[in-house]
C-alpha cells in the first residue's frame, strides 16, 4: 500500500479511489459483505425450482438403492417359472414378472444401486485424474502441458463407447473394471477446463505473491487454484454422473458391461427388448428410470451453474417482463 | 495458410501415431497378452507356439508394432479367426453403411438445429426456446438405445407403418425408397441426441457474440436489427459451432454405434459390438483405427473451415472462440 | 443564448436485478450547445456511459430500462421514439465510439468495409462509391497507407489504427453529435495524446458537437468546454473548465482536482486520495449520496439530497455547503491548486 502512494498514477483517479482507502479503517461506503458467496448460490440453488425437483428425485432413487434390501418385496435374482412374463398390476408384483419370473419393481430398485455406484464412481475418479492433468498441465506449462494436451487429443480422437467396448471386450466385463474404463475415458474435459483455468489463474498477482514468499508449487497448485476454479468443476462433474449412467446403461445393453446374475437398467432393457411383442411395457420401465435420474442430475447441474454465475438472476423471466413493460418510458 | 494447414496436418499424423500405439498397448496389456487375444481359445500348447510363431508373436515388441504397422499402411487389416477372411472384407461396406446413416441424421439435425437456435437467441424464453430447451434435456438425458425401443414398438409395431430393423427389406436390396423408409427411425433416434447439442450450441454461441462489443458498434451504426443478427452475428457465432462439429464426431460415432445395434443396422458400430461378444482382436483394432481416422480427418476439415471463416487463425492469432 | 443540440432533462435509467430495480443514472439532466464539447467526467460506475447509451437507445440491448426523463436531439425527444425511428438517428446525425477499439471492430470484416457499410446504410451509395468514401474516411483520421489498411482486418492493427477506424466509422455520415465513450483509456500513453490531437481537429474540421465521457480529468481539462462532474448515478457539478477547475463547489470535484498527481513539485509528498469508495447502485446512501465520504459532512446531509442548485453564470453544484454566492464571474486565471480549497472557511449556509 505504501508504495503505491509514492509512485505517481499516470492519470485519473480511478485506481487511487481503490488504493486510497486507509488501513484498518474500515470505509464507511463499503456495505459489510452480507454473506459469502457459496450461500448466496445456494440461496439462489434453492429458488431455481428444477434444480430443486431434480434435487428431490435424486435424493428418492438415492434412498431407493441404499434401502433396496428392505424395500424390494422380492429377491431380484429370484426365479419363478411358475409366473414368468406377469403383466403390471398382478398380484404381488407390482410391475410384473419378466421371462424369466422374478420382480421387476425388485429388479428396478437393486438395478438404481449399480447406476447410481456407476455413475457418482465414474464422476469422481474422472474429476480427480482431469483436474490432476488439468492442474499440472496449466500450471507449469512446457512440455508437461504439451504432453498432456496431446494425450487429452488422442483421446478425444477414438470414440469413447468404441474404446470402452473395446477395452472390456480385452479385459473382461465387471462392474469395478467398469466405473475404471469409464472414468479413464471420460478425464478430457475436466483436464482442459481446469488447464484454462489455471492458465489463467496462475498469471494473478497473488499466485507471483504466494512464489515470492516460498510457498510451494504444490500448496498454489492444489491450495489456492483449486479453491478458485473450484466452481466449474463441481459444475462438470454434476453432468458427469448424468453421462456416466448413460453410458454404462448402454454398456450394459450391448451385453458388454453389468452381467446376470447382477442387473442393471440397461441389462433389463436388452433382454425386454427380446419380449417387445408380448410385453412392450417392460422396456418402458428400466428406460424411464434412466430418463428420470439423468434428467435430475442435469438439472442439478444446471441449477448449480446458475447459481454460480454472478449474471443470473432468480427473478422469473416473466416477472422481468411485466417490470419492464411498467417501468420503462421508452418507445418499442 | 498454407503454413497453418501443413501444421495442422502434422499434428493429425502425430495423433494418428499416438492411436495406433495406444491401441497396440491395449493387446498387449491384455491379461495373458497378445498370445491369448489373438490365438483361437482351445489349442493345445504346441500348437499354440507353432501358430504365435506364424503370427510373429514371439518377437520383440517393436517388430511386431512394426510389423503390424506396415501391414496396415498396405491395406492389412488382419484376419478374424473364425473363418479366417480378411478383416477389410467384412469392415468396408460397413464403413459405407455407417456413413449413409450418420450423414442423413446429422445434416437433418443441422439443417434444424442451427436456425432453429439462432431464433432461439433472439427470442430468449419465449416458447419455440422453452421448447427446444425441453428437447434438448430430453435429447441429453434419454438412452438413445430406449427411444429407439419404443419408436420401434410404436411405429413398426404398434402402427406398422414404418421397418422395424434392417437396411433393406429381403427383396428390396439396393431399392433407395425402401432405404429411405428403413432410415426414418434410426435417423430419427440419432437426430435428437445430436438436435439437442445443436440447438444449444448455436443459440449459446450467438447470445455470447450478441454481448460483443462489436454488436453493440454494429448497433450503434444504426443497422436494422436483421442486419445486425445476421451479418454481424452469425458469421461470428459459427465460428465455434463448427469447431464443436469436429470435436463433437467421436460421440456422434459412438451414437450411432448404439442406433446401428438397435434397429440391425449392418454399419461399423454393429459391427463392432458383434465382433466384441465373440472377443475378434483384429477387427476391434481395425475399427477403432478406421474410426479414429475418420475423427481425425473429420477434426481436421473443420480446423480447415474455421480458418476460412475467422481470418485470425490463418496468422496464427486467433484460437479459441473468445478471441 | 447558443443553440442547444442536445437536452437531457431527468434522466433515469435503471436494471432489474436480483435487488429490483437499481438506479444506474438518477434524474441526471445535461445540456450541450451546437458546436461545444461536453466532458462527463466520473469514476467507473458513476453513470455516465450509461447516460450515453441511453442518448443512443442502446441500453434497451443492454438490459437497461429508462423509467423517467427526456432527451432532446436539435428538440426532438429520442425516449419515446421508436427503435425503428432511431435507425435513422442513430449512426448517421450521432455517432458513438467506444472505449476499447479492439474488441468494437467485428473480426471477420475487413476495416473498409465496416466503414462503407454506414455509409451504404445511411447515405445510400452504391458498394464502389462507399468504398472510396471509406478509404477517403480513412485517410481523414490521418491512416498511414489507407487503401491498403482498408482492406485489413482489425487483428492485423494496433489499438490506436483501431481506434482512427472506429472514429472513421463515426464520421463517415457527418454527424451532427459524437459521443465518445472513454475513446483514449484503453489506448498507450503516447497513443492516447494523438487520438485526443485527432478528435479534436475533426470536431472542427466536421463541425461536430461532441459529448465526451472520460474520468481523466486531464482530458476534461484539454478538450472540454463544460464539464459535468457524475458521482454515483446523478450530476453533482456542472460548469465551465475555468468555473470546474478554478472554482470546484462541490467537495467530490474537490477531491478529484486534488488527487491529480502533479508532474511538477510536490514530488515525494504524498497523494491526494479520496477516502472510501464509489458505493454500488444498489446501495445509494441516504441524503447527499457523497456524505459517507466527505470531510465535510453535516447532519443534513445525511437525511436530505442537497438540489443542484444554480449560480448567476450557470455553474451547477449539489452541496449543503454550498455557497452560489461566491461564484463570480471573472476571467479564468491559471490553475492554482493550493488556492482552490476553500471550502472549509466557507461559513456554513443555513438549512432550508
Amino acid at each position: 500500500m505504501s508504495d503505491s502512494k509514492v509512485q505517481p498514477a499516470a492519470s485519473g483517479f480511478n485506481d487511487k479511489t481503490a488504493q486510497g482507502i486507509p488501513m484498518g479503517m474500515p470505509s464507511p461506503a463499503v456495505e459489510p459483505p452480507p454473506s459469502g458467496p457459496w450461500k448466496t448460490s445456494a440461496k439462489k440453488f434453492m429458488h431455481n425450482p428444477f434444480a430443486v425437483t431434480g434435487l428431490v428425485i435424486l435424493i428418492f432413487f438415492i434412498l431407493a438403492a441404499l434401502l433396496a434390501h428392505w424395500i424390494a418385496p422380492y429377491d431380484p435374482t429370484r426365479i419363478d417359472m411358475m409366473f414368468p412374463n406377469l403383466p403390471a398390476g398382478s398380484e404381488g408384483h407390482l410391475l410384473g414378472t419378466d421371462e424369466l419370473g422374478r420382480d421387476i419393481f425388485s429388479r428396478l430398485l437393486y438395478s438404481s444401486r449399480i447406476s447410481l455406484t456407476v455413475g457418482f464412481s465414474v464422476a469422481f475418479v474422472s474429476v480427480v485424474i482431469g483436474t490432476l492433468i488439468g492442474a499440472l498441465s496449466g500450471y507449469f506449462g512446457g512440455w508437461v502441458d504439451t504432453i498432456a494436451m496431446r494425450l487429452v487429443d488422442v483421446m478425444y480422437s477414438i470414440p469413447t463407447l468404441f474404446l470402452n467396448i473395446l477395452i472390456l471386450a480385452i479385459f473382461g466385463s465387471k462392474a469395478s473394471y467398469m466405473i475404471w474404463i469409464l472414468a479413464l475415458t471420460s478425464w478430457m474435459g475436466v483436464a482442459r477446463l481446469v488447464r484454462g483455468n489455471y492458465l489463467q489463474l496462475r498469471e494473478m498477482q497473488y499466485v507471483e505473491a504466494a512464489k515470492a514468499i516460498g510457498v510451494s508449487d504444490w500448496r498454489i497448485i492444489f491450495g489456492h487454484l483449486l479453491r478458485n476454479s473450484s466452481a466449474p468443476i463441481i459444475v462438470t462433474a454434476t453432468l458427469m454422473v448424468g453421462g456416466a449412467i448413460l453410458s454404462e446403461s448402454a454398456l450394459s445393453y450391448l451385453g458388454l458391461g453389468i452381467q446376470t446374475p447382477n442387473t442393471s437398467w440397461g441389462l433389463m432393457l436388452s433382454n425386454a427388448q427380446e419380449f417387445m411383442l408380448t410385453d412392450p411395457l417392460q422396456a418402458l420401465y428400466p428406460g424411464l428410470c434412466i430418463l428420470i435420474v439423468v434428467l435430475a442430475v442435469n438439472f442439478i447441474g444446471d441449477g448449480i451453474r446458475d447459481a454460480m454465475d454472478p449474471r443470473k438472476t432468480t427473478i422469473p423471466r416473466r416477472r422481468l417482463d411485466q417490470w419492464r413493460k411498467k417501468f420503462s418510458k421508452s418507445g418499442i | 495458410m498454407t503454413e497453418y494447414l501443413i501444421r495442422r496436418v502434422l499434428q493429425s499424423v502425430l495423433v494418428l501415431f499416438l492411436i495406433t500405439i495406444l491401441t497396440f498397448a491395449l493387446i498387449h496389456a491384455a491379461p495373458g497378452g497378445p498370445t491369448q487375444v489373438f490365438l483361437a481359445p482351445g489349442l493345445s500348447p504346441e500348437a499354440a507356439q507353432i501358430q504365435a510363431h506364424n503370427l510373429g508373436l514371439d518377437q520383440k515388441v517393436y517388430i511386431q508394432y512394426l510389423k503390424w504397422i506396415g501391414g496396415l499402411l498396405q491395406g492389412d487389416l488382419g484376419h478374424t479367426f473364425k473363418n479366417h477372411i480378411p478383416v477389410g472384407d467384412i469392415l468396408w461396406p460397413t464403413v459405407k453403411n455407417t456413413m449413409i446413416l450418420m450423414a442423413a441424421a446429422w445434416l437433418l439435425s443441422l439443417i434444424i438445429a442451427i436456425p432453429w437456435g439462432i431464433y432461439n437467441s433472439t427470442k430468449e424464453y419465449g416458447f419455440s426456446d422453452q421448447t427446444s430447451n425441453f428437447i434438448s434435456y430430453l435429447g441429453f438425458a434419454m438412452p438413445t438405445f430406449w427411444f429407439g425401443i419404443i419408436l420401434q414398438q410404436t411405429f413398426a409395431m404398434k402402427l406398422d407403418i414404418l421397418p422395424l430393423s434392417d437396411m433393406y427389406d429381403m427383396d428390396k436390396q439396393g431399392d433407395i425408397g425402401n432405404l429411405m423408409l428403413h432410415l426414418v427411425l434410426p435417423v430419427t433416434v440419432l437426430s435428437l441426441g445430436f438436435l439437442a447439442g445443436y440447438v444449444k450450441y448455436s443459440r449459446a454461441s450467438m447470445l455470447e457474440v450478441l454481448n460483443q462489443d462489436y454488436i453493440r458498434t454494429a448497433r450503434a451504426k444504426g443497422l436494422k436489427e436483421r442486419k445486425v443478427v445476421f451479418r454481424h452475428a452469425l458469421r461470428n457465432a459459427l465460428i465455434p459451432i463448427i469447431t464443436i462439429l469436429g470435436i463433437d464426431l467421436p460421440i456422434l460415432v459412438g451414437g450411432a454405434a448404439l442406433t446401428e445395434s438397435v434397429f440391425n443396422w449392418p454399419g461399423m458400430g454393429r459391427l463392432f459390438v458383434e465382433m466384441a461378444v465373440s472377443r475378434e482382436y483384429s477387427v476391434l483394432m481395425s475399427i477403432t483405427l478406421v474410426v479414429s481416422v475418420l475423427v481425425v480427418i473429420g477434426n481436421l476439415v473443420a480446423d480447415i473451415l474455421y480458418a476460412v471463416v475467422d481470418p485470425r487463425v490463418q496468422y496464427g492469432r486467433g484460437g479459441g472462440s473468445a478471441a | 443564448m447558443a443553440e442547444k443540440i442536445l437536452e437531457i432533462r431527468n434522466l433515469t435509467t435503471g436494471f432489474l436485478t436480483d435487488q429490483g430495480m437499481v438506479k444506474a443514472t438518477d434524474r441526471v439532466s445535461l445540456d450541450l450547445e451546437k458546436g461545444k464539447t461536453l466532458c462527463v467526467v466520473g469514476e467507473s460506475g458513476s453513470g455516465k456511459s450509461v447516460t450515453a447509451l441511453s442518448v443512443m437507445r442502446l441500453i434497451d440491448y443492454a438490459g437497461g430500462i429508462i423509467t423517467e426523463g427526456e432527451v432532446l436531439f436539435n428538440g426532438q425527444d429520442l425516449i419515446g421514439m421508436r427503435q425503428q425511428d432511431m435507425l435513422n438517428i442513430r449512426g448517421n446525425r450521432i455517432t458513438m465510439i467506444f472505449q476499447d477499439p479492439m474488441s468494437a471492430l467485428n473480426p471477420v470484416f475487413t476495416v473498409g468495409e465496416q466503414i462503407a457499410e454506414s455509409l451504404r446504410t445511411h447515405k445510400k451509395l452504391t458498394s464502389k462509391e462507399a468504398w472510396r468514401q471509406s478509404v477517403e474516411m480513412l485517410r481523414r483520421v490521418r491512416m498511414p497507407d489507407p487503401e491498403i489498411r482498408a482492406r485489413q482486418y482489425p487483428y492485423e492493427m494496433s489499438g490506436g489504427m483501431c481506434q482512427r477506424v472506429v472514429i472513421a466509422m463515426a464520421l463517415a455520415c457527418n454527424p451532427e453529435l459524437l459521443i465518445a465513450d472513454e475513446p483514449t483509456t484503453a489506448l498507450d500513453v503516447t497513443v492516447q495524446a494523438q487520438i485526443l490531437e485527432l478528435l479534436l481537429q475533426l470536431k472542427k474540421e466536421f463541425r461536430m458537437s461532441m459529448l465526451l465521457i472520460t474520468h481523466d480529468m486531464g482530458v476534461a481539462a484539454e478538450v472540454a468546454d463544460r464539464i459535468a462532474v457524475m458521482y454515483a448515478g446523478a450530476v453533482v457539478e456542472e460548469g465551465t473548465v475555468a468555473e470546474i477547475f478554478e472554482r470546484p463547489r462541490h467537495p467530490y470535484t474537490i477531491g478529484l482536482l486534488k488527487s491529480i498527481p502533479g508532474l511538477e513539485g510536490e514530488r515525494g509528498g504524498e497523494l491526494y486520495t479520496i477516502t472510501g469508495s464509489i458505493p454500488p447502485m444498489s446501495k445509494i446512501p441516504s441524503g447527499c449520496r457523497f456524505h459517507p465520504r466527505c470531510t465535510y459532512a453535516m447532519d443534513v446531509c445525511r437525511t436530505n439530497e442537497p438540489p443542484l442548485s444554480q449560480s448567476l453564470t450557470g455553474h451547477k453544484a449539489a452541496c449543503w455547503l454550498d455557497d452560489t454566492g461566491a461564484d463570480d464571474p471573472r476571467p479564468a486565471k491559471p490553475n492554482n491548486r493550493e488556492a482552490k480549497v476553500t471550502i472549509g472557511t466557507r461559513p456554513e449556509v443555513t438549512q432550508p
